[in-house]
């Protein structure tokens, strides 16, 4: 059976980086995340947002690699921000409380307006 | 009052990574028009994990033993029960994760999926007869 893997893809700007992901965060997920994740530090910027927009499933091991990185950035003294969640997600993000860990916006001028 | 049963749904998976996606979309599928749009969301979450977690934790990713999968609905609650080979095993208690334990490195950072499913569902129970371990969810279909 086909898993459709994560693609992930950093874009840069004034002191942030933006990691766009399409497809499902699940354990398959872990490599293309921790790739693109030190893609995006390198540029060493002060937050680092999350576009949830092209993402259609995650599951728990996803939840838990989703925290990983928030313990990476915390370490760093990085912002971890996101947006795009559907609201799905988003009830998932408030039930194991991520959400009380990383800022969620609806879109991506809301999130940059508040960087 | 009597409350009947309708099977919708009854068919089995090989043990493999992923197959919890299949049994996801064949499952959702089934439960269109029966449940609410926001429900359905739910239902796939708490099924994923089920499934996820049978050929995980049940049947240990072994591809010869197999996943069996139900759904029923009734006049009030839509019911999908997942059922591994996993024996005896003890069921596991689920305590609430704690994200500020997992954040300081205190507690892996996995360990969401019962989490998940007992969030996503009305009821959920599990039961196990020595040789097959089974979960089962309820959704009600009026709220």
């Amino acid at each position: 059976m086909s898993v459709n893997v994560l693609e992930a893809h950093v874009r840069t700007m004034q002191g942030l980086a933006c990691i766009d992901l399409m497809g499902e965060i699940s354990a398959q997920a872990e490599d293309v995340l921790n790739r693109v994740y030190e893609e995006a530090v390198s540029a060493n910027p002060g937050t680092i947002l999350l576009n949830f927009t092209g993402v259609e499933y995650i599951n728990s091991t996803g939840i838990a690699l989703i925290l990983n990185l928030l313990v990476k950035a915390g370490r760093s003294h990085r912002k971890l921000y996101s947006y795009g969640l559907s609201d799905h997600y988003r009830e998932i993000f408030r039930i194991t409380r991520l959400s009380d860990f990383m800022r969620i916006f609806s879109d991506e001028n809301a999130a940059m307006a508040a960087v | 009052m009597t409350d009947e049963w309708e099977e919708l749904l009854c068919f089995e998976v090989p043990s493999q990574a992923g197959m919890e996606r299949r049994v996801m979309e064949r499952v959702a599928e089934s439960a269109r028009g029966l449940l609410s749009p926001e429900i359905i969301e739910r239902l796939k979450t708490a099924v994923s994990e089920g499934a996820l977690n049978a050929i995980e934790h049940g049947n240990h990713f072994r591809e010869d033993l197999l996943v069996e999968v139900n759904v029923l609905v009734s006049s009030r609650v839509l019911r999908v029960t997942i059922t591994d080979q996993g024996g005896d095993q003890e069921l596991p208690k689920a305590p609430v994760p704690d994200i500020e334990a997992k954040l300081s490195g205190l507690e892996t950072p996995r360990g969401w999926g019962l989490f998940l499913i007992r969030n996503m569902v009305d009821e959920v129970q599990m039961t196990g007869d020595g040789q097959r371990h089974t979960l089962l969810l309820d959704f009600y279909r009026e709220r």
